[in-house]
């Protein structure tokens, strides 16, 4: 870590550029409180500069409060509708989606599910603004009328009102529409550049200047991506022939995943490609028209990769010598400091000046979910507000300082009144005119604040104004808006008379240091998520610092001189059975991961007895103790983290986040299950019984186990049978699937490592013919988990109760005909984003994996050519590669399996899209992504376990007959929902008969301990792993 | 009201969502209802049942995770439960209206088999709706065994008994028809434990992306948030 107060030092920027560089990626996810020290000092003013700065942003906001336009439309309308309201949220709700819903019937009903739980009454007449109080009046009636028109059953009330509901649906309808369309209309600043500009001009006649965007979704295809590059060049020719004569010229804001389907770190050589020659000709285009360009910031993952790319668009002959393309910076990135120095040193060396826009940042809340969702070892963001705030003066201050300033010109975007005099009094202070920064503030915020600051000083204010079609920016802005709308925000408080000035005026770095820690203990870290268990670790493969190191880790594995060898582990011993078989990796069939033993008929006899020998024993240990090897086994799994990734890949053929997340869960498994078992295990329960007497029970262990686990999980799943078996008292015999026994081969040595006896656990690798049968055969086995096919459920079901003992638990987890349900509220974008990642993740290789889309008919038509534009993005390859999206299937049987079917439905359905294979394809074993429409999942007669996606289109109305048609075809495993239209998620998920529902996401990756996975009928018995009743079904219950 | 016909289970199927649907509570109300006509054993047997599923399954749980999702995992039946004793006298019976009420509280429709079961049925069925309790004659209880879409069989019996069953069970296509069987007919050491009414239900998880239109007021607040 740097010392942050050095970068004040003129010749800190003179390192060489690559030494800066270093500093960035370190900075990710540092420690927050040892990185605030550094950053405080920057941000701190004298005790004479405190008293000045807080002596200006009192002056500015009573000055902006005495004036009588001071709120915005917008400012007005988030004042009165607090998005910490539930009617705030509702109408940010209707805004975001009602515009783009085309057919009546699901617009009415979503108005009516939207409208008809709020309390609109209450806000009558509150607000002085005129287009607040319309928008008020509107949803109180169409509110009331909506209430009235039902009972709380959802009959109609009476005649009045059925006759008022249906004469008044198309009414309201056009009303909110309408309404709707006004908002848009205060988001956005005109649907055209043109209308932009000459919307613009009254504000630029008070001196204001702009920086338009195209803004909206972020490109999912190719031709988005370049709608959205014409839209640009447009907007650069209209700002280009521009003639109002300013002193400041607008410019453009770019947004490069708006321009690039596919821009993320996995695809940098298509980004450094593609992406650069496409903004390459808008630089071109703009410098030729003098129209400065800026790059905006997005996520946090996306930061490094967005600053290679500006680096050789900036080092490019199109931008050396024009000083006008700048990118943005934001304020609550731990890496926003080096970023800048960084820049600063670029642009020294090559000496054109970068404009850089600080702003605090907008993806705040999502950042923080990421990082909690993936495990990741601390957060890229400051987690108080005021954090952000004392950066963003550090920022401003390393900004302001002379050797900056001749490198960087700094415009400062805030809303917050307090920041803006803060920055005016630190410029004055370090010597910086007027010429040499600006501010920016959004359209349609701020308007008093800078009002009155243009009036006093002539410094450039420049307005980030978004251009576009209402229906298509509204998503976007209003979501940006709720990230940024909580009622703490500045903006409401200033325009709050009702709030203190006092308070407003309090200094980030005061506020800072008031706190009991610099971290804000109210937010856990990833790895604290969890009141009881430790969370696992998943290192950010989008960031070099994580990423890098961990990838060197996993290098020495990757080598076809390192190869695994395992044989069946009974009683501790590696027994040799010389039936050996080559374990070719999925993706090249050429390469060998390593070599197994197979288990013979007496070696299965053997770990029968010897488990069986070792149950009293074993049993009879505290449950704590099991326990402690559970725990144990985890930590474990992280040390050998790097090797276990590399079997996944070498052995499975899984992609780097697929093996990230198969290690993770694993790891879940065990401290799930240690904690459960430390809680129902450990000691007896008491309960009265029918009889009114006190009675003590236990939960035991049952005798010998059996756990047969599948190849698509091959370390967690196989890990979370066993160690659920074992906890519980249970000792094990276990089948790994013959495709993967060389990285179960490495888990049971692990376990054995992690305290569990050698006797209690033993691991018979082979086929079902002589290793399955007999594990399914012997009368010794008191119970078996087994996760994989149905049919090879019931054979074993069978087989069990053959058995002529008294019948056995039986956990099966099996397959399923996975649908996922879109309405017409839906956005597509997220739909696409997360129908292609359920479809085609881990190859279709999942339980959870979707296989049929249904689509209301009315956005088919958008929705499908979307898909089909996303899977021409896809990447199928080597698994072990960044880049690639979609891996190979496991072996030859499954690809003709898929292959088959593909032909198939080629005949008999219409083929949507099919993804490249790479020309490499026929070394493995590698499916391509298909995607067909189909009439009716009827169609489909079994799970086909792979990435094959079939689309239906359905009418609103017959979305019961739907959801019938999927409970009728058995399966009960996963569903997806997109919907913003809660009532009908409601209705969806009380008759869907799934055992796992995910509403608005995609519909894979359950989380152990948090989404308990399974399902019922033919999809499984129950009950769910890494839920709280799994273990109970390990273990007989019995009265002390 | 005794159908020996399979389409029992049909009925049963029709009823089963708006059953489920009731929730443990609102089944509760209806069940409770029925209490009174038992004899003293088997009412404390079916009220403990009832007590034991209104601590243990009624509540949607919320389970801990990342910010921005909220994760909730509920129970459900598992859809139609055939309940019989093959064994005869007080303790069996006690146990039978034990397995009925665990099976009913559970969300389950139930199919009872001859005269025992028609007793037990005509005590329920005025409390609850048409076809979540039938009953059909001990002549037609091989073929409901052997039917499609019957979720379970909860059964006293002896060893062999649970063991030939289970058999049958087993060879039949489709789902994996559960047996829960109590052998112990004596002390009743399955049925009357708190962990059996878990045997009825299957568990579901509903994850919401609460944030899915963007905006995490929680979160938010939290950012904010003074010491």
């Amino acid at each position: 870590m740097f010392k942050a107060i050095e970068v004040l030092q003129p010749n800190f920027i003179q390192r060489p550029l690559n030494e800066l560089w270093q500093l960035i990626s370190p900075l990710y996810n540092m420690d927050e409180e040892k990185w605030l020290n550094e950053l405080l000092p920057l941000a701190k003013p004298s005790e004479e500069e405190l008293a000045i700065q807080t002596d200006a942003a009192a002056t500015l906001i009573a000055e902006v409060r005495k004036d009588d336009d001071s709120m915005s439309m917008i400012d007005a309308l988030l004042l009165e509708y607090s998005l910490d309201t539930k009617e705030g949220i509702l109408l940010m709700c209707l805004a975001e989606a009602l515009m783009r819903v085309p057919d009546k019937e699901t617009a009415d009903a979503f108005i009516k599910d939207r409208l008809s739980v709020a309390d609109w009454a209450s806000h009558a007449k509150n607000s002085d603004s005129f287009f607040v109080n319309a928008s008020t009046w509107g949803l109180l009636l169409t509110g009331k009328i909506v209430t009235m028109s039902e009972k709380k059953d959802g009959t109609p009330a009476n005649l009045v009102n059925r006759m008022v509901n249906r004469v008044s649906e198309p009414v309201i309808r056009k009303a909110m529409n309408q309404a709707m369309k006004i908002m848009g209309h205060q988001f956005v600043l005109g649907r055209s550049i043109t209308e932009a500009l000459s919307r613009g001009k009254s504000y630029r006649d008070k001196g204001y200047t702009y920086s338009f965007d195209m803004l909206g979704e972020a490109a999912l295809t190719a031709e988005d991506a370049d709608k959205y590059l014409r839209s640009y060049e447009q907007a650069v020719e209209s700002v280009g022939k521009d003639t109002y004569s300013q002193k400041y010229r607008p410019t453009i804001s770019i947004k490069l995943s708006a321009l690039h389907p596919r821009y993320q770190v996995g695809c940098e050589e298509r980004v450094m490609t593609e992406l650069f020659a496409s903004v390459k000709g808008l630089i071109t285009k703009a410098r030729a028209l003098n129209v400065g360009i800026t790059i905006d910031a997005e996520e946090a993952d996306r930061l490094e990769l967005s600053l290679h790319l500006f680096e050789k668009l900036f080092r490019d002959e199109c931008t050396k010598g024009w000083g006008l393309f700048g990118l943005v910076v934001q304020a609550y990135s731990k890496r926003a400091l080096p970023v800048l120095v960084w820049l600063a040193a670029l642009s020294k060396e090559q000496g054109d000046r970068i404009p850089v826009r600080l702003v605090k940042g907008a993806y705040w809340d999502s950042e923080i979910k990421m990082c909690q969702q993936r495990g990741i070892n601390g957060y890229p963001v400051y987690t108080r507000k005021e954090s952000t705030d004392v950066s963003y003066l550090a920022c401003a201050h390393f900004l302001l300082s002379e050797h900056t300033r001749a490198n960087i010109f700094p415009q400062f975007a805030s809303h917050n009144a307090h920041t803006i005099a803060t920055i005016s009094c630190l410029a004055k202070q370090l010597g910086a005119t007027t010429e040499e920064f600006e501010f920016q503030r959004l359209h349609g915020m701020g308007d008093a604040l800078y009002n009155r600051l243009i009036k006093d000083s002539d410094i450039c204010v420049r307005i980030y104004a978004p251009v576009g079609s209402h229906k298509d920016l509204l998503p976007y802005l209003v979501r940006r808006l709720l990230e940024n709308g909580a009622n703490s925000s500045f903006v409401h408080r200033l325009i709050d008379a009702s709030y203190p000035i006092a308070e407003l005026i309090n200094h980030p770095v005061t506020t800072l240091e008031s706190r009991k820690s610099l971290a804000n203990s109210h937010i856990a870290l990833p790895s604290a998520l969890f009141n009881d268990r430790k969370n696992s670790f998943g290192p950010n493969i989008e960031i070099e610092s994580e990423w890098t190191p961990f990838k060197a880790k996993i290098a020495p594995f990757m080598g076809q001189d390192t190869q695994w060898r395992a044989f069946p582990i009974v009683g501790g011993e590696k027994v040799a059975t010389g039936q050996t078989h080559s374990i070719a990796s999925p993706y090249d069939h050429s390469q060998t991961a390593g070599q197994i033993d197979w288990a013979d008929a007496a070696t299965v006899t053997k770990a029968i007895d010897l488990a069986e020998a070792a149950f009293p024993a074993w049993s009879a240990r505290p449950a704590t103790e099991r326990a402690d090897c559970l725990d144990k086994m985890a930590d474990l799994m992280e040390e050998n983290y790097a090797e276990l990734m590399a079997l996944c890949h070498r052995e499975a053929g899984k992609t780097i986040q697929d093996s990230i997340d198969e290690v993770r869960e694993a790891v879940d498994f065990c401290r799930y299950y240690a904690q459960q078992a430390r809680s129902h295990f450990a000691n007896p329960t008491r309960y009265t019984d029918f009889l009114g007497q006190e009675k003590q029970a236990k939960l035991n262990g049952r005798g010998v186990f059996t756990c047969i686990s599948p190849w698509n999980f091959p370390l967690a799943i196989f890990t979370g049978q066993v160690v659920a078996a074992l906890v519980v008292g249970n000792t094990v015999v276990a089948k790994p699937a013959e495709q993967t026994s060389l990285i179960a081969s490495r888990a049971v040595e692990m376990l054995h490592q992690a305290g569990v006896p050698t006797d209690v656990l033993h691991l018979l690798p082979g086929d079902g013919a002589t290793v399955g049968a007999p594990l399914t055969s012997d009368k010794r086995i008191a119970g078996l988990a087994f996760t994989g096919s149905t049919g090879t459920a019931q054979l074993i079901n069978r087989t069990l109760a053959a058995r002529g003992v008294a019948p056995v638990p039986i956990i099966a987890e099996t397959g399923g005909q996975n649908a996922m349900l879109v309405d017409s509220t839906s956005l597509p974008e997220q739909v696409v984003r997360d129908a292609v990642r359920s479809a085609f993740a881990s190859a279709g290789q999942r339980c959870s994996a979707l296989r049929v889309l249904f689509v209301q008919a009315d956005i088919a038509d958008r929705v499908i050519p979307m898909i089909k534009g996303a899977m021409a993005e896809q990447s199928v390859g080597l698994p072990y590669l960044h880049s690639t999206d979609v891996g190979p299937v496991i072996d030859k049987k499954a690809q003709k399996m898929l292959l088959d079917h593909i032909e198939y439905m080629k005949a008999n359905a219409k083929l949507i899209a099919q993804t490249d294979l790479p020309d490499f394809a026929e070394k493995g074993t590698f499916v391509a992504p298909t995607a067909f429409e189909i009439n009716s999942i009827d169609q489909l007669t079994d799970e086909k376990f792979g990435p094959i996606l079939h689309v239906v289109r359905y009418k609103a109305r017959d979305l019961d007959k739907i959801i019938d048609t999927i409970n009728n075809s058995g399966f009960g495993l996963t569903m997806g929902v997109h919907s913003r239209n809660e009532t009908t998620c409601a209705r969806i998920a009380s008759r869907a008969r799934v055992g796992n529902l995910y509403i608005n996401r995609d519909q894979v990756g359950a989380v152990v301990g948090v989404q308990p996975f399974g399902g019922q009928g033919l999809s499984g018995t129950g009950p769910k792993a890494g839920g709280p009743h799994y273990l109970q079904r390990f273990a007989i219950e019995q009265d002390l | 009201m005794t159908i020996v016909q399979p389409i029992q289970i049909q009925v049963a199927q029709k009823i089963f969502e708006a059953w489920d649907k009731l929730g443990v509570k609102g089944r509760a109300d209806k069940l409770q209802q029925a209490l009174y006509s038992f004899t003293n054993e088997q009412r404390k047997m079916a009220a403990w049942q009832i007590d034991n599923a209104k601590q243990s399954i009624a509540d949607t749980r919320l389970m801990p995770g990342p910010t921005g999702e909220r994760n909730e995992l509920s129970n459900q039946g598992r859809g139609v439960f055939l309940c019989m004793s093959l064994i005869e006298g007080d303790n069996a019976r006690v146990g039978l209206v034990g397995q009925v009420f665990a099976a009913l509280i559970a969300g389950n429709p139930v199919i009872t088999v001859g005269p025992t079961g028609q007793e037990i049925m005509d005590m329920i069925s005025p409390f609850v709706a048409e076809g979540v309790i039938q009953n059909i004659a001990e002549s037609a209880q091989d073929s409901l065994i052997e039917a499609d879409h019957l979720a379970g069989i909860a059964v006293l019996c002896d060893p062999a008994q649970a063991q030939q069953l289970s058999q049958r069970l087993a060879a039949k296509s489709g789902l994996i028809c559960q047996l829960i069987e109590e052998t112990d007919t004596q002390h009743l050491s399955v049925i009357a434990k708190p962990h059996y009414i878990l045997r009825f239900v299957t568990e579901r998880t509903v994850s919401n992306n609460t944030t899915a239109i963007g905006g995490n007021a929680t979160l938010l607040e939290l950012g904010s948030m003074n010491d």
